[in-house]
This record gives C-alpha cells, sequence and structure tokens, in this order.
C-alpha cells in the first residue's frame, strides 16, 4: 500500500502541473506565446523534450526500479524452503477446496493458518479458471488448469481476512469469496486435529432421521463426510460444516434459517449454482438441519 | 475555393458534376462506392450500436446501484456485459474511428477523389454492418455470448459454455475482421499513393499519420485474434484440444494469443482519437503544431511498441519474475511517445490565441482524462501493485478512462467539428457547451470512484456484490453517474438532429482550419476537388498563396481530371504525380459478396458446414464477377 | 489534357503493348501491387502466430509428439515443398512478360505453375489423409495444430489455385490489360510468399524428426 500513496502523489503531481498548464491556456488565450517567454517556438519544443521525455524517463526508472526490481520479490511465489507448512486451495464453480496435506483435514471456504507463519498456499483449479485473492495478506494469483501456481499467505496479526475469486468464472463468480482466519498457533493446532477428525454421529432424534436422509436424497453423491458412506466429492467436504461461519462460499450466514432456506431451494439464493432442488418437505429438511448442525 | 463559382470556372464545374452524379435513393446507397457516403453510412451504424452498448451498461450500472441488485439474472448479467464490450470495442469505437472519421476525411484531407479501393471500401462497410447485425442475432435469440469480451477458456469451451454463445463470438470475431483487415488496407494504400501530387510525407496532416499508424497496427494485430479464435472454435465445434490441458494443450495459449491482439487493440482504439486531437487543437489554437516531426514519430512508435507489451495483461497467471518485469520495463516505455504529444498539445495550446468553442472542449476534456488515464495505467505498471488491483475495478477504471475519456471524447468533439462541413450547418455552440459539461462530469462521477471501489477490494464482473463491504455509497455514485453522462450524450445527439434542419448555414470554413478538407464547399461535391489541390506544407488552408493559384487554374481549366471518375496517384514518399487512375462508381458486388459471406457465417454458427461450402463458392464467384468488367470509367 | 505533365491515363490501357508501356513507365508500384502485398503482410502475421502456437505447444508439453504418435516422414514433405518453391521461377517471369507486354508467354508461364502446385497439393492431401489414419486432431493437442497448421497451409495453396485459374481466365477473356497486367504482379508475389511460407511450414512440421 505504501507503493500505491507513494504513486499517487507523483500521479497528482503530475495531474496538477498539467491542469495548470491547461488553466494558463485559459487564462492567456488572447495572447500568443509562452507566459514569460513570449513567443519562442525552440523553448516550447525544448519544453516537450522536458515533459515528454526527460522527466517520464526519470519517473519512470524509478517506479520501475522500486516495483519492478525491489519488490516485486515480495510478491513471488515463496520458496519452499523458506515456508513452514503446504495449504492446497482448489478453486471450482463456485467454491473453494481447501486440503491440509500431511493431514486428513479437508475443508471448503474457510482457511484457518498460525499467525506468524509462512504458509504456502499451491492453488490450482478443477474446473475453470479462478483466482485466489486475500487483499489483506498478499497478491492474488490464477488458479488455471495444467499449472500449480504458489503464493505466500503470511499474516502478523490475528483476525478474521476476506477472500475471493477474481477472474471471470461463470454465473457466480460474484458469490465464491472465502474467509482466512489467523489464529495463534494453539488454537490453530485443535482447530486442525479437529478438521482432520472423522464426522460426529448423531445425538438426537432428528439429526438420525437427518443423517438417513443425508445418505438417501442424494446429498452423499455429491458431499464428502469422512467416515461415513457419504463420500461424493462434486461438492464440499462437510465434514465439520457447522464450525464454518458462513455457507455456499460466504454467500449466505451459517444458521439454521438460513441453512434450512437454502436446502430448500439453492437456486434461489445462489441462481446458477450446481445444487439441484432436492423437493424435499419442511419437515425433512429440519431434520437435515438438525444433523448439520451437529457436525461441529 | 468560393462557395460562388466565377463565371469561367462554371462550365469545368458543370462537366464535373454531370460524371460525377450521385445515383439517387436507396438503390444509391446499397451501391455506393464514395467514401463520403461510406463514411456516413459508418457514422450512423456505429451510432446505432454505441447506443446499444449505452444502454447495456446503464443496465450494468442499475443493477449494480445496490448491493444484492435484483434487476438481471446472472445468466443475463453475463451476457449483458459480455455484449456491452464487444459492442464498444469491435462495434463502435473502431468502425467510428476508421470505418466514419477515416473514410470521410482521410481522401479530403490529402487531396484525393476517394480511397484507393473504393469498392473495397464498400465491402468493409456491409461486412462490418452484417457482422454486427450476426453476434446481436445472439442476443435476440436468448444466447448472446457471456464469457467476457475476453472470453477465457476453459470458461469459453464447449465443455462449460456447451450453448452457441460462444460461437456466435468466435464466428463474429472472424467475420468482423475481415472488414478491419480490408479497410486498413485500404487506408495505408490511400495515404501511401493518393495523396495530391506534392504533398510529401512531411507535408501530410498528422490525422493522417496516426491512421497509417492504425492500419498497420491492425494488420498484424488480427490476425492473431482470428487465429485464436479458429482454435476456439475447432476446440468447441470439432473436438479438437488446442486449450485443453488434460490432452497437451494450454489455456494460457488462448490468452496469449487474445492479448497479442488485445494490446494492440487499444492504442488501435486510441490513435485516431491521437489523430482527432491534432486535427482540432492547431485549428482552435490558430498555430502550427508544437514540433510537429516529433508528434508524428511517437503516433507511429506508440502502435509499433504496443506489440511488444501483452503480457500485461495477465502479471497473475504465474509467469517467472523474470518475464513479467521484461514487459513491465516494455509498458513502461509506451510512456514517453505519450507524453512527448501530450505535452506538445497542451503547448501548442498554452502557446496558441485559443477559442475554448466546443471541439476544443472535448479535446481538453480528453487531455485531461488521458492523463488520468495514463497515470493508471503506468500505476498498473508496476508489478506488485498490479498483482493486487488486476481484475478488480480499478482496471475497469483505468480502461474507461482511456477509452471512454481519451477515445470517445475526441470523437465527440470531432462530431462538432467536422458537423458543418458534412452537413452545411453550425451546430449550436450553447448546448454544444452544456452537453460537454454533462458528458465530462457524468464521465468522472461514473468512474473516478471505481478507483476507490477496486483498491477496496471490489472485483469486476461481477453481478451484484454484498453490503457492508464500504462498497456500496460508491456504486450508487456511479450510476447516478452514469444517467448524467447518458443524458449529456443524448443531447450531443439531439443537438446535431436538431442543428441538422434548423442550424445556420455554415460555409466552407466556419473555424478557419488548417487542412484541405475545409477548401471544399460544405458538404463536399461528389468529385472533392474540381482542381487536384498544390499542396506546400501540412497546413495547406493557411498556405494562401497554393489556395489562390489553385483558383486561377479552375478558371483556366488545368487539373480539372474530367475525363471519367479520374484521380491521380503518386509515388509514395514525394508525392511526385506517376498516373491518373480510372475509379469505380456504383457497384452491387460488394454488398452481395458481404452478404454471401454472411452465409457462410451463419451457416456455421448453425453447424450446417456443407451450406457454408455452398456460401463460400458463392462468394468466390461473387468475387469474380466484381473483376470481370476490370474498372470502368 | 492542359495543366497535367505527361501522365499516363493507365486504365486506357487495354492492349498488352500499352499495358506493358503504362508498367514501366510507373515510378512507384501499382495500387493493386500494394493491395496485394499489404494482404500477404497479414498473412505471414496469420501464419506467424500458428507457427507460434506449434512451438508454443511444443515447448511447453512433456513429449512432443506425445506418446504413441510418430515423429512425420521427412523426405516427401521435403521434396514436394522443394517443387512448389520452384514453381516461384515461372511465376517471376511471368511477371517479367507481362511487364514486357507478352501476353502468350504469361499464360504459359501460369500454366506450368499452375500444373506443378496441383500436384503438389494432390500429394499434400494424400499425405494428409495418410497422417489422419495414424493419429488426429482430436486425439491431441498434438494432433490439433499438426493438422491446422497444414490445413490453413494448403487452403493457401488451393486459393493461389483459384487465383491462377481466375487470372488465366481474364486473360484469355478480357487479354492483358492494364488491371489484368497487375493482376498478374499481383498473383507472382502472391506465390512467392506463401512458397516462402511453405518451406518454414515444413520445417515446422517436420522439427520433431530434424
Amino acid at each position: 500500500m505504501l507503493l500505491w500513496w507513494w504513486m499517487l502523489a507523483a500521479a497528482v503531481v503530475v495531474f496538477v502541473g498539467a491542469a495548470v498548464m491547461l488553466v494558463l491556456a485559459w487564462l492567456r488565450r488572447g495572447s500568443p506565446g509562452l507566459p514569460w517567454f513570449g513567443e519562442r517556438e525552440d523553448i516550447s519544443e525544448r519544453m516537450v523534450l522536458l515533459f515528454g521525455i526527460g522527466i517520464p524517463i526519470v519517473v519512470l526508472v524509478v517506479l520501475f526500479g522500486v516495483s519492478d526490481v525491489y519488490m516485486v520479490g515480495q510478491t513471488s511465489p515463496p520458496n519452499p524452503r523458506t515456508t513452514a507448512m503446504t495449504i492446497d486451495v482448489i478453486g471450482h464453480q463456485w467454491w473453494w477446496e481447501v486440503r491440509y496435506p500431511g493431514t486428513d483435514a479437508v475443508t471448503a471456504n474457510e482457511i484457518h493458518i498460525p499467525v506468524d507463519t509462512r504458509v504456502n498456499v499451491v492453488a490450482t483449479t478443477g474446473d475453470v479458471i479462478h483466482s485466489f485473492w486475500v487483499p489483506a495478506l498478499n497478491r492474488k494469483i490464477d488458479m488455471i488448469p495444467g499449472l500449480k501456481n504458489r503464493i505466500l499467505l503470511y499474516a502478523t496479526k490475528t483476525g478474521q481476512y476476506r477472500g475471493q475469486c477474481s477472474q471471470f468464472c461463470g454465473f457466480q463468480h460474484a458469490h465464491m469469496s472465502m474467509w482466512v482466519f489467523v489464529q495463534s498457533p494453539a488454537a490453530y493446532r485443535a482447530w486442525l486435529a479437529n478438521m482432520a477428525a472423522p464426522a460426529r454421529p448423531p445425538t438426537t432424534a432428528p439429526a438420525r432421521v437427518g443423517e438417513q436422509l443425508f445418505m438417501s436424497s442424494g446429498c452423499s453423491s455429491c458431499h464428502q463426510l469422512r467416515g461415513t458412506s457419504a463420500t461424493g466429492t462434486v461438492g464440499p467436504d462437510l465434514t465439520h460444516v457447522a464450525t464454518r461461519t458462513s455457507l455456499a462460499a460466504l454467500t449466505i450466514p451459517n444458521d439454521p434459517a438460513e441453512l434450512a432456506a437454502w436446502i430448500r431451494n439453492p437456486q434461489a439464493i445462489k441462481p446458477g449454482v450446481r445444487m439441484p432442488d432436492l423437493g424435499l418437505s419442511p419437515q425433512q429438511v429440519n431434520a437435515l438441519v438438525a444433523y448439520l448442525d451437529e457436525l461441529k | 475555393m468560393a462557395t460562388v463559382i466565377s463565371p469561367r470556372a462554371k462550365p469545368h464545374v458543370e462537366r464535373l458534376e454531370r460524371i460525377w452524379t450521385e445515383r439517387p435513393g436507396l438503390v444509391g446507397w446499397v451501391t455506393t462506392t464514395d467514401h463520403k457516403r461510406i463514411g456516413i453510412m459508418y457514422f450512423f451504424t456505429a451510432l446505432a450500436f454505441f447506443g446499444a452498448g449505452g444502454v447495456e451498461a446503464l443496465l450494468i450500472r442499475t443493477q449494480l446501484i445496490g448491493p444484492n441488485g435484483t434487476l438481471l439474472s446472472p445468466q443475463a448479467y453475463d451476457e449483458v456485459f459480455t455484449m456491452h464490450g464487444i459492442t464498444m470495442i469491435f462495434l463502435f469505437v473502431i468502425p467510428m474511428t476508421t470505418g466514419a472519421f477515416g473514410n470521410y476525411l482521410v481522401p479530403l484531407m490529402i487531396g484525393a477523389r476517394d480511397m484507393a479501393f473504393p469498392r473495397m471500401n464498400a465491402l468493409s462497410y456491409w461486412i462490418y454492418l452484417f457482422s454486427g447485425l450476426f453476434m446481436y442475432l445472439a442476443l435476440l435469440q436468448g444466447h448472446a455470448p457471456n464469457a467476457g469480451w475476453f472470453d477465457y477458456v476453459p470458461l469459453a469451451s464447449k465443455k462449460f459454455d456447451p450453448g452457441n454463445n460462444i460461437d456466435f463470438y468466435g464466428y463474429g470475431l472472424i467475420f468482423n475482421g475481415i472488414s478491419s483487415t480490408a479497410a486498413s488496407i485500404n487506408f495505408i494504400v490511400t495515404i501511401f499513393k493518393m495523396r495530391a501530387p506534392g504533398m510529401s510525407l512531411n507535408r501530410m496532416p498528422l490525422f493522417c499519420f496516426a491512421f497509417l499508424a492504425v492500419a498497420f497496427a491492425l494488420l498484424f494485430a488480427l490476425p492473431s485474434l482470428s487465429v485464436a479464435a479458429l482454435f476456439l472454435e475447432l476446440d468447441r465445434q470439432l473436438g479438437f484440444h488446442f486449450y485443453d490441458a488434460a490432452f497437451g494443450g494450454a489455456p494460457l495459449l488462448w490468452q496469449n494469443l487474445f492479448w497479442i491482439f488485445g494490446h494492440p487493440e487499444v492504442y488501435i482504439i486510441i490513435l485516431p482519437a491521437f489523430g482527432i486531437a491534432t486535427a482540432i487543437i492547431p485549428t482552435f489554437s490558430h498555430r502550427r503544431m508544437v514540433f510537429f516531426p516529433l508528434v508524428a514519430l511517437a503516433e507511429i512508435l506508440v502502435a509499433f511498441l504496443g506489440f511488444g507489451v501483452w503480457v500485461h495483461h495477465m502479471f497473475t497467471v504465474g509467469f517467472a519474475t523474470v518475464t513479467t518485469v521484461y514487459f513491465a520495463a516494455a509498458s513502461l516505455i509506451i510512456v514517453i511517445p505519450s507524453a512527448i504529444q501530450l505535452f506538445s498539445w497542451i503547448t501548442t495550446i498554452l502557446t496558441g490565441t485559443p477559442e475554448f468553442k466546443t471541439p476544443l472542449l472535448f479535446i481538453v476534456g480528453f487531455i485531461v482524462y488521458f492523463i488520468i488515464g495514463g497515470l493508471s495505467g503506468v500505476t498498473l505498471a508496476a508489478i506488485p501493485f498490479d498483482q493486487q488491483v488486476h481484475d478488480s475495478y480499478y482496471v475497469v477504471a483505468h480502461f474507461h478512462f482511456v477509452i471512454f475519456g481519451a477515445a470517445v471524447f475526441p470523437i465527440l468533439g470531432g462530431m462538432y467539428f467536422w458537423f458543418p462541413k458534412v452537413t452545411g450547418r453550425m451546430y449550436n455552440e450553447t448546448v454544444g457547451k452544456v452537453s460537454f459539461w454533462l458528458t465530462f462530469a457524468g464521465t468522472f462521477i461514473t468512474f473516478f470512484p471505481m478507483h476507490i471501489v477496486g483498491i477496496l477490494g471490489m472485483p469486476r464482473r461481477n453481478y451484484t456484490y454484498p453490503g457492508g463491504l464500504g462498497w456500496s455509497l460508491l456504486n450508487f455514485i456511479e450510476s447516478i453517474g452514469a444517467y448524467i453522462l447518458a443524458s449529456g450524450l443524448v443531447l450531443i445527439v439531439a443537438n446535431l438532429a436538431v442543428s441538422r434542419f434548423r442550424g445556420a448555414p455554415a460555409g466552407n470554413d466556419p473555424f478557419e482550419g488548417d487542412t484541405l478538407e475545409w477548401s471544399t464547399t460544405s458538404p463536399p461535391p461528389p468529385y472533392n476537388y474540381p482542381v487536384i489541390p498544390t499542396v506546400s506544407s501540412p497546413y495547406p488552408m493557411w498556405d494562401e498563396e497554393d489556395r489562390k493559384r489553385d483558383n486561377r487554374r479552375l478558371e483556366r481549366g488545368e487539373g480539372l481530371l474530367e475525363l471519367g471518375h479520374e484521380t491521380p496517384a503518386s509515388t509514395v514518399q514525394d508525392a511526385q504525380w506517376d498516373e491518373i487512375l480510372s475509379m469505380p462508381s456504383y457497384s452491387i458486388w460488394p454488398p452481395l459478396t458481404a452478404l454471401m459471406l454472411a452465409g457462410v457465417f451463419t451457416a456455421l454458427v448453425m453447424q450446417h458446414y456443407f451450406i457454408a461450402l455452398g456460401f463460400l463458392v458463392a462468394d468466390g464467384l461473387t468475387l469474380i464477377g466484381w473483376h470481370h468488367k476490370g474498372v470502368r470509367t | 489534357m492542359k495543366g497535367t505533365p505527361a501522365v499516363t491515363r493507365s486504365s486506357a490501357a487495354w492492349s498488352a503493348a500499352a499495358a506493358g508501356r503504362v508498367s514501366r513507365q510507373r515510378m512507384a508500384q501499382p495500387n493493386g501491387w500494394w493491395g496485394m502485398a499489404l494482404f500477404l503482410c497479414a498473412e505471414v502475421a496469420l501464419f506467424g502466430t500458428l507457427i507460434g502456437s506449434y512451438f508454443y505447444l511444443d515447448f511447453q508439453s512433456h513429449q512432443w509428439p506425445p506418446a504413441g504418435i510418430k515423429p512425420p516422414g521427412v523426405v516427401l514433405p521435403l521434396l514436394a515443398t522443394a517443387a512448389l518453391a520452384l514453381t516461384s521461377l515461372p511465376m517471376l517471369h511471368a511477371a517479367r512478360s507481362a511487364r514486357a507486354g507478352r501476353r502468350g508467354s504469361v499464360i504459359a508461364l501460369i500454366v506450368i505453375a499452375l500444373v506443378v502446385q496441383c500436384c503438389y497439393l494432390a500429394l499434400q492431401i494424400l499425405l494428409f489423409r495418410h497422417d489422419l489414419n495414424q493419429f488426429t486432431p482430436q486425439g491431441s493437442a498434438y494432433g490439433s495444430i499438426y493438422f491446422t497448421l497444414l490445413a490453413v497451409h494448403h487452403a493457401h495453396v488451393l486459393f493461389g489455385i483459384v487465383l491462377d485459374l481466375t487470372v488465366l481466365f481474364f486473360l484469355v477473356y478480357r487479354g492483358l490489360t492494364n488491371y489484368w497486367l497487375i493482376g498478374v504482379r499481383g498473383l507472382a508475389l502472391y506465390w512467392h510468399v506463401v512458397n516462402v511460407l511453405a518451406v518454414i511450414v515444413v520445417f515446422t512440421q517436420l522439427s520433431p524428426s530434424l
């Protein structure tokens, strides 16, 4: 951002300079020639050389040196030896698959990383070109079929950072966002351990009905619940869906009413999304919500 | 030339009028090969597409006026923003600058009676019209192209976009490209060979230098787009795998091919605007352009250097740092010829005695917006910054300032400037100034906040956005700005439309212009110049001796070339008179050829390949018919 | 005609002799020649793009051609291309004869070139079909670019043959007028450029085997 403020300052200087010349042109519209110098064509020509070639060369060389020679290294893909951990993020239409290699942890639309840790994100895609962008933490990197692009995520303050897809990827490109939670190392380890665990079995009666519905109504053919017979990979892994703060890639908050509305008619909330209307009755939906709410 | 014809000149003028009579009615327009009529047809067609693109823009801004908009479904929105880009770039700005302004003015400015290939000129127009209608056919059918104007694969591949939306775009691009390729050949040969004897290259108006540069750039850039579209359609229709990573292809191949065309394309968009500016500034500043030769060189350099920078549209795809740094450096170098021209313009206005009438106001607006747009472009060459704001509204702000602010403002100013010449009537100056301020303010209010909202993280091509991110107020302001801008544009068109019928007679030269077109009547006669003009500087109208000599020659009947539709051809560099050419006049072959081509592409998009082949053969036959009589005098 | 230097009215040259005179008197290249030259610039850019795409896909692949596809045979394509390139000689002479006003020579020379070009195209079509039996464009990116590059090139040869026939037709029925003299010169230029491109294309096509 510092680069931006310096560039803005330089730009304002240039703009004001040109504007002043134009205003002068208007004020002096009755008299030909330059102010002070009068009608000196050779000075006019030298001014063009100075402002058109001389000054720009200096400014551009400085800009190039600062941004494209000095700073550019900071946004390059990190050298694998300098990072402490790796996360795989796979873009899909229109959600983010997040995997933690070396563990069983798989989640969607939420990334957790420990603070003060250099994280290597390997960005790939399962379908079209997407672009991984968490503005507060780093530049964006495109996810291109056949390529494994890498980017560094490094945060020095804990908190919640918003990210989003920034390469047009179809109908719901606008609703493909994610959260990056930066936590203390202890909190992060606890979260990761939980994520790696298989799905909790249901404890209440409605939740048990919900579990049966999940396996029989088609949910399991797209959504995975690790440790159960649901192994679909078309849609996000829902093993610990109740821990997430939002659903459908930040389209709706994660509370029971919203989840129920989503299951009832996903197309009304996120038109074009790949999840079909399953034609369930309200009681069935409530049972499913009860089950999913227990998947902490 | 005086509006009143002296008695001694009269018989010569009448003879020319008889030879060059215009065919009346619809048939006359459909079969015309006159560059002025073709220019007028381009103008109205491009203006209609500008309206269509404008409606698309207003739909976008209305959808985005608040968070979670519901005016357009995501499917509809995707089609609208894609068609907005396609229409504005391929169906409005290029045809308006090259087809309307270029066609009408270049022959006049070089003292010729028509373009080098008048029938091919007509063909360019008809192909343009049919290719535009072809692409809009998709919209009418309800499956317009919907993957953005840059149509990245795999999103645009058959797997992810199965209907024929993209096919209309792929075929449409190839179809439209034929029009522009033919037009560029025409411009280059015209500018090289058809200048009035005595108008050596260094005496050619800067407007023509800009168009020469544009024509070369189009010629070399379009094939890359055509190949990209060919590969896309082969992948989509016949199952080829150019862009398919799973079979050894490369999605990035599309991006490279597209941007190898796409970057020169944006210089093609803006160079004619530079040309228009360099015509208006000397006239209204009442002085010659400062450092003319350097400006001419800069115009050509911009076109040439524009071919070496395309990767700066792809800084986030994961290329090696050394690659991105090279292209950033190349992109920064282009600033130099642009800055040269900019300061030459400003210094010319400053050191002249400028009259800030409506055309010059639009040029000043252009200068202001070109500076803003250019500066935001320079910031984008700072790779780390670009990698943050790429694909955000910051980029949308940048290119709208340079395309709308810097390419369209001169078009609007040029419309006012040459309106008296084309119609013979003056526009209303007061309404003109009001229309300028409305358009200027509207442009600023619409596009400036986009810089901010982009830095705040709003990505482009989103059909809606959530509240609570700090984007809503800025989007609201932008949408209001769009309505203000639209009203300014409507006012311009209304001003010109009303003045067409009620404006005061303009005379030949209401602004004391410097180039040859101001010597003819308003509007010019079909033969442009009764006497081939004498030229000894780039500012022929300010060379009174030459103009008086032309009058005397007319009275004596010298240099008339009235044994048919005749015009001189000269050598390339020094414009020594080489031969007298016989120009074609009315011809049915250009519209027929264009129609056969339209048949080819329509059959292709409907996947009737044998019918397409049939139309191609028919097209070959029309081309033979075209040549069968040679050239009629 | 008053007030003009002794400048020719070129379109009045209907006979071969007159057309030849006009051609020799001109200082600059005629407009039609320029038109063809510029069109060919665009075609060169087209082939540049195709060949660039070939090598782009080549360099970013792990194996080129992919496993299971044999690199192309070298002898027949090279011989055929050499024959095609040699047709520039009769075309060059045809243009020269045109400028000298010798209609008969022009027709004969174009016919000679035409025969060789037709043989070239026939052979190339046979080779193309043979290749299609070994691998397809739908099987790999290699196949896609290989067949497309060749097909676009052969299409240009076919178009040239159509141009040959058209020019011959008008030379016979209209004669060597100024217009068709420029046509012959344009045709010769077309073939020179296509022949050079043919050499570049064949070396690209055969690059895995060389």
